[in-house]
């Protein structure tokens, strides 16, 4: 009996240290050769590596920025950069001309030159695509011309001031191979120009990139860039203290101090999305049709504590619905005033308040909070809240019928770029969720729209701003604040766009 | 025994009728995946193109007659968010989810069944005391808990196993665990149970009174007698790993059919969907199927017919 037990004990020892070992060993097997690869850990995983088929900045449009080039880079400020293409100018009115670079193959050999952007740009108006690509339905091209073999004139409807920023997001595959490749095939096995290639993608785990040799820009710091995805947040912060991870997107601000150890840092920005509660014009309120109880609503919060309170003043209040640098700067803040609210109500024949619906959805952190936090600021105003959480999908139904009931936690537009901003706010505008109109300001951002004229357009966009900021169609709140965590073996510069050029991180 | 398996298979194919009706009308009335798909400030028409392009224009009971049509021919059709089939999707994760229902599967019968039987043995000891408070407390406690706990502790503090990801054993070992505890706890209170039931049944008496060993009354004649609820509490366990640990997947970052799966319904991917509960429902039906032919073996008296 004792000598079964101790063969027991022995086996059951045996393989407890085969499992520890192969615990140590697996990791470790993977970073036998080289420098270890440079790991990104995002909630989700990649969808399509097909570059017309890009619909989120992160992780695929981080990948797709990585494997393809457009004809220019959007720097982190909105402005355009040379990528394929090496300068630009306007034609006419409606004709922009490219000159391209002459020194570019894809990675399956074919060459780079005006035939494959016209291929490519062929290809993006055309279904499935054009319902993902914007390049079209933004900038009105209608038309894209071979001058010579490097260089390309796009020819638009109407004047256009976006063209720049939209191109940034239209990418160049290898023609022949987009042409004559299944979208299935396109999709699992890219082939583009860009810094990196693909390695392997094992979807719902890991997609790795590796450098590639042959690319025309500079070679990237780190050689071998793996984006996986883990889901839940926690998870992720544990590999970054593991050390397992080198950047992690995706982090709430009320965990950010968690995110800093021996092996990693947490890193904030403002981000781009504008926070706020949308105010439903045409729901079941009609005291909300009133500007003046719109204002009131926005005297009676108090911004700047919500900030510090919840969100560890790791953000700033909106100052317009356009985001810096291209806001009016003489527009401030509503000041959080109580009496000037109450005041404002009673003017427009509110002095007792009124019942109110705040919703929120899954879509952004920290929504029954932000909504709890506004009900109890306008319970002395007599304005009575019912809190209601939303499912994302059902949320998203009623944002595009404009059908919510009273008013709504939103993030919207994550751009930098005026024109596109305003558009969203005029009447019946796809996206304008919360049915303002208002004909004063369609005007002037349509005829902003069309202006080639800097000076003048600037102008006209201000006026517009400060137009829409009065009228208050939202409750405004803050930019969204975006987290990051990084190991310090790596240095890298967030944008805030949530886009991540892999190619851009320096390997210490 | 053929009667019998022709029958069970006849019936299987109703139940992923009903199951495929019932999810597919039900999926198209909470939502509309084009609001989902289509990006933040795309135009109406792009939105309607895409809606039409997706046939998701179609009368609901043409969409759902397309689909049988192609499903009968193999064809689940493709993902409207990923592009790619249907039927390749849910293959892609199924030996992350294979792997990680067995693992979890088998280390949960290797605790539960002697600890079971021991603790029923040991009836009013402090052993069966501790045990069943710690499968009381394992039962309750969230997995999600058990699974922070685990990383924190062996991938965090001691760095003795990968914190999450897919790859060789050692990324098996503790989502293995979190699962097995989990289900552990189920079935040890089960066996406990059972093993009581039988104990105090007057066959056993008879075979003690007979002057039987007890190694032999206990594996003769109370083992046996006392694994039929289990086999049926296991099955429905080892079915319910096999179509997806959502939560523990999601914790681990484990490319299994869980987190494929609810994903598929946030984003309303209806094909998706329908594919993915298609296959939980199929394995169910098997694994059930599976368990009544191990009644047979275990216990003489069923007969199926």
């Amino acid at each position: 009996m004792t000598s079964m037990r101790g063969a027991w004990t022995r086996r059951l020892f045996l393989f407890t240290s085969l499992t520890v070992a192969a615990a140590l060993g697996a990791p470790a097997a993977g970073h036998a050769q080289g420098a270890p690869p440079v790991v990104i850990a995002s909630s989700e995983d990649v969808i399509s590596l097909d570059p017309h088929l890009l619909d989120s900045n992160n992780p695929t449009g981080s990948v797709i920025w990585s494997i393809f080039d457009s004809l220019v880079r959007r720097a982190p400020d909105g402005s355009p950069v040379p990528r394929l293409a090496t300068s630009w100018e306007r034609v006419d009115d409606v004709t922009w001309r490219f000159k391209l670079r002459d020194d570019v193959t894809f990675t399956n050999g074919e060459p780079f030159n005006a035939e494959a952007v016209k291929v490519n740009f062929a290809r993006m108006d055309t279904a499935p695509f054009n319902t993902l690509q914007q390049l079209h339905d933004q900038t009105g091209l209608k038309e894209v011309r071979v001058v010579d073999d490097y260089t390309i004139d796009l020819v638009t409807e109407a004047p256009t001031v976006n063209m720049l920023y939209w191109l940034a997001e239209a990418f160049i595959a290898a023609p022949k191979y987009i042409t004559d490749t299944p979208p299935d095939e396109a999709a699992v096995k890219p082939v583009g120009s860009g810094p990196y290639k693909l390695g392997s993608w094992s979807r719902g785990d890991r997609l790795t990139l590796v450098a590639n040799e042959s690319y025309w820009g500079e070679q990237p710091s780190a050689k071998e860039v793996v984006f996986r995805a883990i889901p839940e947040m926690s998870s992720r912060i544990n590999e970054l203290k593991a050390g397992t991870v080198d950047v992690v997107v995706g982090i709430t601000p009320d965990v950010a101090g968690e995110v800093t150890s021996d092996v990693s840092d947490v890193v904030m920005n403002e981000g781009l999305r504008k926070m706020h509660m949308g105010i439903s014009l045409n729901g079941e309120q009609p005291a909300l049709k009133d500007p003046k109880v719109r204002q009131a609503l926005n005297h009676a919060v108090d911004v700047p504590l919500m900030i510090e309170q919840l969100l560890g003043g790791s953000t700033s209040q909106l100052t317009s619905i356009v985001n810096p640098p291209n806001n009016n700067p003489a527009l401030k803040p509503f000041a959080y005033d109580p009496e000037k609210a109450k005041a404002l109500l009673a003017e427009a024949g509110f002095a007792d308040g009124f019942p109110l619906t705040i919703q929120y959805s899954t879509r952004f952190a920290g929504g029954k909070e932000v909504s709890e936090v506004v009900a109890s600021f306008l319970e002395p105003l007599g304005i009575t809240s019912t809190i209601e959480a939303v499912e994302l999908g059902q949320f998203r139904k009623e944002l595009s019928a404009a059908s919510l009931k009273g008013i709504y936690f939103q993030g919207w537009a994550a751009l930098i770029n005026p024109s596109v901003e305003l558009v969203i706010l005029t009447c019946g505008h796809v996206d304008n969720s919360s049915g303002y109109c208002n004909p004063d300001y369609d005007k002037l951002v349509k005829e902003a729209s069309q202006t080639l004229d800097d000076e003048k357009r600037k102008a006209l966009e201000f006026q517009a701003q400060e137009i829409v900021w009065n009228d208050a169609p939202w409750l405004y709140l803050w930019r969204l604040p975006n987290v990051f965590g990084i190991s310090k073996r790596v240095a890298y510069d967030f944008r805030a766009d949530n886009y991540l050029e892999p190619y851009l991180i320096t390997v210490k | 025994m053929s009667r019998y398996l022709a029958k069970r298979l006849f019936m299987a194919v109703l139940v992923l009728f009903g199951v495929s009706f019932a999810t597919f009308i039900v999926g198209h009335l909470t939502g509309d995946p084009v609001a989902l798909m289509a990006p933040e400030n795309a135009p109406q028409e792009a939105k309607d193109e895409l809606r039409r392009h997706l046939g998701l224009d179609q009368p609901l009971l043409t969409q759902y007659a397309r689909f049988v049509g192609r499903a009968l021919t193999g064809d689940l059709g493709h993902s409207f968010v990923q592009g790619t089939s249907v039927a390749g999707l849910v293959a892609e994760r199924l030996p992350a989810t294979l792997q990680l229902a067995f693992a979890g599967f088998v280390l949960s019968l290797l605790i539960a069944i002697p600890l079971g039987i021991i603790v029923a043995l040991k009836r009013n000891t402090v052993w069966d005391f501790v045990v069943t408070a710690l499968a009381m407390v394992g039962q309750s406690a969230p997995g999600f808990w058990i699974g922070l706990m685990l990383i924190a502790v062996f991938a965090v503090e001691l760095r003795l196993l990968p914190v999450s990801g897919y790859g060789g054993f050692a990324y098996l070992v503790l989502p293995a665990i979190t699962l097995a505890l989990q289900s552990a706890a189920r079935l040890t209170r089960l066996v406990r149970a059972s093993m009581l039931e039988v104990l105090g049944a007057d066959y056993v008496r008879t075979a003690r009174s007979k002057g039987l060993r007890e190694r032999a009354v206990l594996v003769v004649h109370t083992l046996r007698n006392a694994m039929i609820p289990v086999v049926t509490m296991a099955g429905l366990e080892f079915a319910e790993l096999v179509s997806g640990a959502f939560i523990t997947e999601t914790i681990f970052a484990w490319p299994g059919v869980g987190r494929l799966a609810v994903t598929a319904v946030y984003q309303r991917d209806f094909p998706l969907v329908q594919g993915v509960v298609l296959f939980a429902a199929f394995a169910f039906v098997l694994i059930n199927l599976l368990v009544d032919l191990l009644y047979v073996a275990i216990d003489p008296r069923v007969k199926l017919a």
